[in-house]
């Protein structure tokens, strides 16, 4: 397996640029998945920019020394999301449901995005994508949830677009301070 | 006035000893709990004054979850977690034994450990004075020798505040701050029969897999306790949209739940089950676990009995008061820490028979974290029902209405042949009632003869058989 493929790895290089062209396409692929989960499009969102490969990983962060070899997070200990497709349609079906009361009356998204950065890999068809992330919930009156984080994720060139093949998503809170997450990152 | 001779305003020397608290009678809260008319008074959930008394009466108490043993194996190993809102370290001794220590420095106060957890340490350091601790909670030393040249210093009684009791049973470690506090086994009776279900299914016992999920809820912490101690009746409206997601169907009792389903309470500790094998485990949505549990429950009727072999996966909820919960068959384990009357830090963990196959314990990872986690698809819909069940006793009109708990008045069953008070059908308020006589007993006992000798005191069947 490719290196930037294994889930439980950083990225390692991130000196691989691409050409304009390719990181416009890939930029605007970034925005337009932010707007659809701004708008709780999930199915659009499993169907259209989703890899039936998908590895989507978000640890659990815990606080230790800096000397202690776990390090914040591990691959196959506890997590929020480790998810193939199969698993995420799941979470997709259970927001379709209209019993699903903790987003309805619903929940009002914003996924800001920034920081991005598109690196080529040694496969021509995979890209390499840093990105930050401000995930805003608001819901009811002045229910609101907001956090902060990181993502890597490797996309694969499909059919004149892209598809997420992994994600990564590190986040800066230990004790989760939200009741839920009803949302995806 | 001062002469000049005062050592700084000091007259005598500090008594650095243990101070653990005392109880005391609070009767008026007691009476809160209506148990003429099976309702429950709102200030239980937003009053700061009944919280207080709470922290004082229950959470200094009582036995309160410490850690699974498979968390801390070696000496050194360690975890950091609460008692109440008091922070406290589990440590693993060089002979084996567990204690537990306050994590506050007896010198100003600061914490000794900032992190969650960490494997061979040899002892906790004060990031203030650099005061340091051993495993063992002794004072070790200090930074730069300054109170070794102090001659007056008395170093030998100065230490970490113990856990004033630690106990464990079938790799659970409980402590309790009260040095009174009967054993652990006394404080469970006869529920212990309960717990076997999940903590002694196989011969090779249990352990906690990959690290704990930590979340903030804005909820009193009764409301997840009393849900797990016996409201299954909440997952066919509040789940219908995990079930329909996993299963395709909405949650279902089945046909025998008229001749099987059951509560069972003791001292408050609570367990609701439908005995139908299977029916927590499929929805984790790994067919292989049900498999799994399926030859589980086959094998363990030699060790458990044909009753609580059927127990394992079946479709049924757990909570050891007053705040550690667990779900058969899908294996989360959790503790509702009280974070002020209207909050809690909710800490999940997965629990596995360490003898299962890897690919066993790997599903129970992923399927208590795609159920029963912060974006778990059944957990997701608990947290603001709990929160606005708080919430609104804000208002000063509403928390005057008082609650109602009275599914099942006429359900008690005298007949089946099992520990503790028994009532008929899963789907009844009968343990919650039992769970808030249990608070109440707390809220009016500065004493533990009467705390184990009240109306939740396993029921004396001999006596009834002889009437």
């Amino acid at each position: 397996m490719l290196d930037f493929l294994d889930i439980s790895k950083p990225f390692d290089r991130l000196d691989n640029p691409v050409t304009l062209e390719i990181e416009r396409a890939i930029i605007r692929w970034v925005h337009a998945e932010a707007r659809l989960l701004d708008a709780e499009r999930y199915q659009e969102w499993l169907d259209g920019f989703i890899d039936p490969e998908i590895h989507y990983w978000m640890p659990d962060m815990e606080t230790r020394r800096r000397d202690d070899p776990r390090g914040t997070f591990k691959y196959g200990e506890s997590a929020y999301f480790d998810d193939n497709w199969r698993e995420l349609e799941i979470r997709v079906k259970r927001y379709n449901e209209p019993s699903a009361w903790a987003d309805n009356p619903a929940t009002r998204h914003v996924h800001l995005i920034s920081n991005i950065e598109v690196n080529a890999t040694d496969d021509p068809a995979l890209f390499a994508v840093c990105s930050a992330f401000t995930n805003v919930r608001n819901r009811n009156e002045a229910d609101q949830d907001i956090i902060h984080g990181r993502r890597e994720d490797v996309l694969r060139a499909v059919d004149g677009g892209y598809r997420l093949l992994r994600r990564r998503v590190l986040i800066v809170q230990n004790v989760l301070l939200s009741k839920n997450l009803n949302t995806f990152f | 006035m001062c002469d000049g001779g005062c050592k700084g305003g000091a007259r005598g020397r500090p008594n650095m000893a243990p101070v653990y608290p005392k109880a005391a009678s609070y009767p008026e809260y007691a009476q809160l709990v209506n148990r003429e008319n099976a309702q429950v008074d709102r200030r239980l959930f937003v009053d700061e004054a009944i919280y207080q008394a709470e922290l004082q009466q229950i959470f200094a108490r009582s036995w309160l979850f410490l850690a699974h043993e498979s968390q801390i194996p070696s000496p050194g190993d360690f975890i950091r977690t609460s008692m109440g809102e008091d922070d406290v370290i589990v440590v693993r001794q060089r002979d084996g034994s567990v204690k537990a220590f306050l994590n506050s420095c007896p010198h100003r106060g600061n914490r000794v450990c900032m992190v969650d957890a960490g494997t061979k340490a040899r002892g906790f350091i004060c990031n203030y004075h650099g005061w340091s601790f051993g495993i063992d909670g002794g004072l070790r030393g200090t930074d730069g020798k300054v109170y070794e040249k102090d001659q007056a210093f008395e170093k030998a009684q100065i230490g970490l505040t113990p856990v004033a009791q630690i106990d464990s049973y079938k790799g659970l470690i409980f402590g309790t701050f009260d040095p009174a506090a009967p054993s652990l086994l006394d404080f469970f009776g006869p529920f212990t029969f309960y717990l076997d279900i999940m903590l002694d299914n196989d011969e090779g016992g249990t352990e906690f897999i990959g690290g704990a999920i930590k979340s903030e809820i804005d909820c009193n912490w009764k409301f997840p306790a009393e849900n797990f101690v016996g409201d299954i009746l909440h997952a066919f409206w509040t789940h219908q949209s995990g079930a329909q997601a996993i299963l395709g169907a909405g949650v279902d009792l089945g046909k025998r739940y008229d001749e099987l389903a059951f509560q069972a309470s003791v001292y408050g500790h609570g367990i609701e089950t439908n005995l139908d094998k299977v029916g927590n485990t499929r929805t984790l949505g790994y067919p292989e676990l049900v498999d799994y549990v399926y030859d589980l429950s086959e094998k363990a009727s030699a060790r458990l009995g044909d009753l609580r072999a059927r127990a394992i996966g079946a479709i049924s909820s757990c909570t050891v008061f007053p705040n550690f919960s667990f779900l058969p068959g899908q294996n989360t384990f959790r503790v509702w820490h009280p974070r002020g009357p209207g909050k809690i830090e909710l800490v999940v963990w997965t629990l596995v028979n360490k003898n299962a196959p890897e690919h066993i314990k790997e599903a129970y990872r992923k399927g208590v974290m795609m159920t029963f986690s912060p974006g778990g698809v059944f957990e997701m819909d608990d947290g603001e029902n709990w929160e606005y069940s708080t919430r609104v006793n804000q208002g000063f009109v509403t928390r005057q209405q008082p609650l109602h708990y009275a599914l099942g008045l006429e359900s008690t069953d005298l007949e089946r042949e099992l520990p503790g008070h028994i009532h008929k059908g899963s789907m009844n308020d009968a343990n919650q009632r039992l769970f808030y006589t249990r608070w109440a007993e707390f809220m009016e006992h500065d004493n533990w003869t009467d705390l184990q000798n009240g109306d939740t005191a396993p029921p004396q069947k001999s006596v009834k058989a002889a009437e």
